[in-house]
């Protein structure tokens, strides 16, 4: 990544630039000073550190050979880069995603902008190394940061294969994914007696089983944790948008609902990087908001979470 | 997969893409067709009056084009444009085929009326059908580009389908009901996750025409011959 670093953090800054002269408020932390650093959070046990918000994929890049909708998706991505993003997450799962972000990488020649995670989902335990290779081809990568088996669709014999992966140096990174609080328990063996370098679960302000199991043993294990459902699949918009923030918001770095969906989530020590999904531009922008600013401390995430309890 | 884990999945778990995408189906296809769509009017308007005809070859011909008709919807839109953003309307899409396929075994083994349809109700009813249901689409996507059109949209052309159950007799109409069902079933429950409320007509329509078709059917109108 150390090459493209200074082009990207140009471009960075440029849509940064942007983005705070539309609406000046967005980048003043608490001390008033304007803040332009994105979030990073380092990946365990690696010399390397991402942004604490990505991008998911499920359903908003499934769109076909619609041209129309893919040029626009491009523009959701190159929002998404622009303002410091580069963990984008998809899976063979996600019908015609795959290619849409490939040919978004293409027109956006931004392929050395990306920190790729897919999935492998396959109940073939010895596809793993041609389902990883097929992605490839679809995004148009050589090879991905990140694999992960989907929702522990044959783990075993995946892993082993992603083990070798690693070590070989087809792939940088490794991990294992649920979601909606599906089989923690096996989730937490695994967790416990493998080498993994991410897990990707669910958790955001309403579901927060994994506090209490998961997390914990992320940070005593060394592992990265990518959440997805952030906005539990956009339930959280329709539930609370038409409610007010509380008057204490600006105090924990937010000033809409998605920063404070997200950065309750960031906020967290075990998460590394939280992957929100939107088909929106306009969406993209208040998304990428929670990765600048202030983050809420230990109280204040717990008034999050009441304040979104007593709603 | 313990049974717990299932309960854990809701309808909307299945659902892979978006109101906005699936809308843009019916523009897009419209665009690439044009102007061919006027074949598919042609033969919407055209099949009543064939069926009402005394000759047994136009008759048959007015089955014939249901069977075009359904395999062309089947193929075109839901294998080809539905199906790389959703995997189960590539087995719709060839079902459609099939449907199409059994309709035109059926015609050519004697499982098609024979005789002239003599009510006039079927052909009330048949036009409501490919007159109205095509704007649903429209209601929905607030884009006249997206008619969904007899012979090219599945949902219309399913629902005029169901009407024809009152031209086939004996066990082809049974082998003619299931795809029916399930298409309506299946569409439903899809349309219904992605709010699409003007959508859901269509399915209710068609579950409601399967009923009117064979109440039309030979055994219960009074037949001429
Ligand atoms: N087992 C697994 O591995 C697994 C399971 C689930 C998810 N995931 C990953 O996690 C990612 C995120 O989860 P998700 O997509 O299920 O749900 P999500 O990110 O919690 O929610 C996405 C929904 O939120 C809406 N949204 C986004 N930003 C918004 C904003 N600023 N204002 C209002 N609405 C907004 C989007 O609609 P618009 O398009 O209108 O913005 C979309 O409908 C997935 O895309 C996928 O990559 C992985």
């Amino acid at each position: 990544m150390a090459d493209w670093f200074s082009r990207r953090q140009f471009l960075i800054n440029a849509g940064l630039a942007g983005l705070a002269l539309k609406s000046p408020s967005l980048f003043a932390n608490t001390s008033g000073t304007p803040s332009l650093s994105p979030i990073m959070r380092r990946i365990p046990g690696a010399n390397e550190s991402i942004p604490a918000i990505g991008m998911g994929t499920w359903i908003t890049f499934n769109v076909g050979g619609d041209e129309q909708l893919v040029a626009q998706r491009t523009r959701v991505l190159k929002t998404f880069f622009d303002l410091g993003g580069t963990v984008v997450d998809g899976s063979p799962m996600y019908g015609t995603a795959a290619d849409v972000i490939g040919e978004a990488l293409d027109s956006l020649d931004a392929h050395d902008r990306i920190f790729a995670a897919t999935k492998i989902w396959t109940g073939d335990e010895s596809e793993t190394r041609q389902e990883a290779a097929r992605s490839g081809r679809r995004w148009g990568l050589d090879q991905f940061d990140l694999l992960q088996v989907h929702n522990l669709l044959g783990w075993q014999g995946h892993l082993e294969t992603l083990k070798q992966m690693k070590a070989n140096g087809d792939v940088r990174y490794i991990g294992i994914t649920t979601s909606h609080g599906r089989r923690h328990r096996e989730f937490a063996q695994i967790m416990e007696r493998e080498p993994l370098d991410f897990v990707q679960l669910t958790y955001n302000v309403l579901d927060r089983e994994v506090e209490d199991r998961l997390l914990p043993l992320a940070r005593e294990r060394g592992i990265g944790v990518i959440v997805n459902r952030p906005f539990q699949g956009g339930s959280l918009f329709r539930r609370f948008q038409s409610e007010p923030l509380p008057g204490w918001a600006g105090e924990a770095g937010v000033s809409n609902w998605a920063e404070f969906f997200l950065k309750f989530i960031i906020s967290h020590p075990a998460v590394t990087c939280a992957i929100p999904a939107t088909s929106k531009v306009e969406h993209m922008k208040e998304n990428m908001g929670a990765l600048y600013g202030a983050l809420p401390d230990a109280d204040q995430r717990q008034r999050m979470a009441d304040y979104v309890g007593s709603l | 997969m313990s049974g717990a884990d299932w309960l854990s999945y809701s309808l909307q778990d299945f659902v892979m893409f978006g109101p906005q995408v699936f809308l843009r189906l019916f523009v897009r296809i419209n665009q690439d067709l044009w102007p061919w769509q006027v074949l598919a009017v042609v033969a919407a308007i055209g099949i009543p009056v064939l069926l009402f005809r005394q000759k047994r070859f136009e008759r048959r011909l007015a089955v014939g084009l249901m069977a075009v008709a359904w395999a062309v919807s089947g193929y075109g839109f839901l294998v080809g444009y539905f199906g790389p953003i959703n995997w189960p309307a590539v087995w719709f899409g060839w079902a459609f085929v099939a449907q199409g396929v059994l309709l035109a075994a059926a015609m050519f083994s004697g499982g098609v009326r024979e005789a002239a349809l003599p009510s006039g109700r079927f052909v009330a009813l048949w036009l409501i059908v490919v007159c109205g249901l095509p704007w649903l689409a429209v209601a929905e996507s607030g884009q006249w580009q997206a008619l969904a059109l007899f012979g090219i949209a599945p949902g219309t052309t399913a629902a005029a389908g169901a009407l024809i159950v009152a031209v086939i007799t004996g066990p082809w109409r049974w082998l003619y009901l299931p795809l029916l069902v399930l298409w309506s079933l299946f569409s439903a429950a899809m349309f219904w996750v992605l709010q699409a409320w003007w959508l859901l007509v269509a399915p209710m329509a068609t579950l409601f025409l399967v009923g009117a078709g064979s109440w039309l059917s030979p055994r219960t109108a009074q037949s001429p011959d």
